[in-house]
């Protein structure tokens, strides 16, 4: 089962992702409603990818993906960033920071979870658990 | 994906709607006071800013409701209140009447 932790401040887009993932994915789901929040969630956890908001206040996403990176800790989570700016010039800069993908936002809750597993290279069986788990 | 997970999603969403209607129709209600306030000439700086915020949330996620049009139309208030102008901020007060227009079937 595939483990997923959403850093979001917004309350719906948290529990909208959540329910999605579970529902349509049977995902473990966790949820951060800040940077800061999430980064302790990531250490203990070790999700298998994390879906983080870029506009946050205090600290906002490419903020916390730097602060992740690090720490060694959890600078090797996939970072999917979740943002509803669509300009090729945010595209280019959020990409920069070297995040696994982006995610537009509104998304359809019924595809969530394939887009992420597109975008991360997971097989369609979400039993397995990803690469960097696997045992030589 | 089959038939009853699609009904479950759904259904599992309308009740998160159900849920946040209280908060959707502050916001909408903040939005109106915004556009009747640049309509008048006098939007105050801390209004525009939180109505700003406002916009981009709802910009994001009126479409995972079901709502694409309101997602669009939130999308094009946040726009305006990004960068201001006299001449734009009159559109505000049409945009909030047809955002309300597109989210009656759910308010």
């Amino acid at each position: 089962m595939r483990r997923i932790l959403i850093i979001d401040d917004e309350d719906d887009i948290r529990e909208v992702a959540a329910l999605s993932l579970e529902a349509t994915a049977g995902w473990q789901i966790f949820t951060a409603n800040s940077g800061a929040t999430g980064i302790e969630i990531a250490a203990t956890e070790q999700p298998d990818a994390i879906l983080m908001d870029v506009m946050m206040p205090s600290v906002d996403g490419p903020t916390t993906f730097r602060i992740m990176q690090k720490n060694p800790i959890v600078a090797h989570i996939p970072v999917l960033l979740l943002t509803a700016k669509v300009q090729g010039v945010d595209q280019r800069r959020f990409a920069g920071l070297g995040v696994n993908g982006i995610l537009f936002k509104p998304f359809d809750p019924l595809t969530l979870a394939q887009q992420i597993s597109d975008i991360l290279g997971w097989n369609d069986d979400a039993s397995e658990p990803p690469p960097s788990t696997l045992s030589t | 994906m089959n038939k009853q997970t699609e009904a479950k999603v759904d259904n599992l969403i309308a009740e998160l709607w159900q849920r946040h209607l209280p908060n959707l129709r502050e916001r909408l209600d903040l939005l109106d006071r915004t556009a009747a306030e640049a309509s008048s000439g006098a939007l105050a700086e801390a209004l525009r800013a939180e109505a700003l915020s406002i916009a981009h949330k709802m910009a994001g996620n009126l479409g995972m409701f079901g709502y694409p049009k309101g997602s669009e139309i939130a999308s094009e208030i946040e726009h305006i209140l990004k960068a201001p102008t006299q001449e734009s901020l009159l559109r505000l007060s049409p945009l909030t009447v047809q955002l309300r227009k597109t989210l009656a079937p759910g308010l």
